[in-house]
């Protein structure tokens, strides 16, 4: 029996009259590969901001490993393993490649207040930053800043930053959104060789990337889980494909 | 490609990554490059050159040290105050108020008063305001400051109100060395040494992971939260820090003129130092002296040969910077010294 890492319980979150969470009851299990699906406004980001504590839910509850998180502050659950990339970037672009992950990896460290001690004599937040960037095949570009680099290397230091944090729980938010398809394999194989402990959750409209990913799958339309199981249940649910995935769409191909 | 499946990422000690160049740069960053003395030299030999300039010379070394409080707060961390001239004026009217009514004047010691007083009011001041970023938070420190301006305009029995207080008794330094407001020599020194000790401590703080933090709230503050860091901790302690270091300044200009006016508070030196960051390049260090050498050495200049219409010179240079150098005089500098390399390297052809 593997081991719940993130839960809510009857999640809800509304804006106004517009439910964004309707009663959403999720597991992601330890060394999980989940995906979350849903059409546009289907609420996908509205529930990773509501689990990382962007939001505060209406109704319900947040758990990590049993414990509730659901007030706490969004600081407080980097520091208790969760991490997130978001859907547009959102880096430090005025700053390298490398001191985007060290000040990632130097928080995770509590370095963050120190003053004292010259940047670069925290060698061991330097060393640990260059590996992530050599892990992620970034190391060339670790001196030039983020504003002179492809999106699709953009998006690997979003990757890097979340894993200099050595998140339990790591929520990817459309990881390979914008990026052209000559690139996207470099975050394919990013996603793939992943820490397998982690708990990976990831939100994408890319169905071939989702299904080739994901050992579990749900589905959020209006607010609410419509359906959750394996790829090929989800693949085979007229009802998801008549909601989601459309017709015509060839699912069946993609989980053989 | 593996990735480490333990928590520590460890492993991997791939050699050659420690010796990559933006390793080594972050690794060297904080070191004293080859021209840092000179800006010290050049205010030594000020000293030594123009004997007679010398009121004009420790003017423009509190600018700077002005100047570099407020490139700590909106330069490196990003926040947009235009009250600055709150916590120098905060360290001016704490030297001055004590030394008139003779509770306290010793001049070092004073300092550190102005510059707790000054950290107190940026410590409350900035828990609430830094809540809020952009034209409210730019509101906000104008506000305040008014406030401040206002209550030291009707507190007249406390602080002098609109004609300040005049004539204020400083002890010499160190029991030695006479305050001569005719001859600045002594304050000229004891500013420039105060301005190197708080030179050295700025520089300490902005090349430290808690200045990389700042430099990354600047940047993004949406992901500064993403990654845990305490934000608001962060900011409200840059600002204090910030504001210590206005007080300190502010109480310099109280002791090396012997005097303290509603000046030290108002909108225009809040605004001259904002101008001086912008024109030397702000989030750089040396953009305060820069900027403050520019700015006081054109206005005096122009001063005397337009006397009438000076400002309109300055106007004109502003706007110059702003329009084609972004990061003022120092940010062209960069421009222009790495368009050279670019060109030098084109000529050696491709590695």
């Amino acid at each position: 029996m593997t081991e719940t890492l993130l839960e809510t319980r009857s999640l809800c979150k509304n804006f106004g009259a517009l439910a964004a969470a309707r009663d959403v009851n999720f597991r992601l299990e330890a060394g999980a590969r989940h995906a979350l699906i849903g059409p546009n406004g289907a609420g996908k980001t509205t529930f990773i901001n509501l689990l990382t504590g962007v939001f505060l839910p209406t109704q319900g509850q947040v758990l990590l490993k049993g414990r509730d998180i659901t007030t706490m502050e969004q600081s407080a659950r980097v520091k208790l393993g969760i991490a997130r990339t978001f859907q547009i970037n959102r880096l430090f672009r005025g700053l390298s490649v490398l001191e985007n992950v060290y000040i990632a990896v130097a928080e995770r460290l509590g370095a963050g207040n120190q003053m004292m001690k010259p940047a670069g004599m925290r060698k061991d937040i330097v060393d640990e930053a260059m590996r992530l960037l050599d892990v992620l095949r970034l190391s060339n570009d670790a001196g030039h800043r983020i504003s002179e680099l492809p999106y699709g290397r953009q998006r690997l230091v979003e990757l890097a930053i979340a894993l200099g944090l050595e998140p339990e729980v790591l929520l990817l938010d459309e990881p390979a959104a914008g990026v052209p398809s000559a690139e996207s394999h470099i975050i394919l194989e990013a996603i793939a060789a992943l820490p397998k402990h982690i708990g990976v959750l990831i939100i994408d409209h890319d169905m071939d990337l989702v299904f080739r990913f994901a050992q579990r799958i749900t589905v959020l339309v209006g607010g609410a889980i419509f359906a959750e199981g394996t790829p090929k249940e989800i693949g085979a649910d007229q009802r998801v494909r008549d909601v989601y995935l459309g017709q015509g769409h060839q699912a069946e191909s993609h989980h053989g | 490609m593996t990735m480490p499946a333990q928590r520590g990422n460890p492993g991997l000690t791939t050699a050659g990554l420690s010796d990559h160049p933006a390793a080594l740069a972050l690794v060297g960053r904080h070191r004293v490059r080859i021209w840092e003395p000179l800006p010290w030299i050049l205010a030594l030999a000020f000293y030594f050159a123009f004997p007679n300039h010398l009121g004009f010379g420790t003017e423009l070394l509190v600018t700077i040290l002005f100047a570099l409080s407020l490139d700590l707060a909106l330069g490196y961390a990003g926040i947009v105050t235009l009250g600055h001239a709150a916590f120098f004026g905060a360290g001016a009217y704490t030297v001055g108020m004590l030394a008139h009514h003779g509770i306290w004047s010793e001049p070092i010691s004073g300092l550190m008063l102005a510059a707790g007083v000054a950290a107190l009011i940026g410590l409350v001041s900035g828990l609430i305001l830094l809540r809020t970023t952009g034209l409210t938070l730019l509101m906000l420190t104008l506000c305040t400051m008014a406030l401040l301006e206002e209550a030291a305009n009707m507190g007249e029995k406390y602080t002098g109100g609109f004609d300040g207080l005049p004539n204020l008794p400083i002890p010499p330094l160190f029991g030695m060395f006479e305050f001569n407001p005719l001859y600045p020599r002594v304050q000229y020194l004891y500013v420039l040494g105060v301005l190197f000790v708080c030179f050295l401590f700025i520089r300490m703080l902005v090349y430290s992971p808690f200045g990389q933090s700042l430099t990354g709230i600047r940047e993004n503050v949406l992901r500064m939260h993403a990654v845990g860091a305490p934000v608001n901790w962060r900011l409200v302690t840059c600002y204090t820090i910030s504001a210590a270091i206005a007080g300190i300044a502010g109480g310099l200009w109280a002791q090396a003129n012997a005097y303290v006016n509603l000046s030290t508070l108002g909108l225009d030196r809040a605004a001259t130092v904002l101008i001086i960051l912008v024109l030397g390049g702000y989030g750089r260090l040396y953009g305060a002296f820069v900027g403050a050498v520019v700015y006081m050495a054109l206005s005096h200049f122009l001063a005397k040969v337009y006397p009438t219409a000076w400002q309109l010179g300055l106007g004109l240079l502003l706007m110059l910077i702003a329009l084609f150098a972004r990061n003022g005089v120092l940010g062209l500098w960069d421009q222009i010294t790495t368009r050279f390399r670019f060109k030098s390297a084109a000529k050696r052809g491709p590695p």
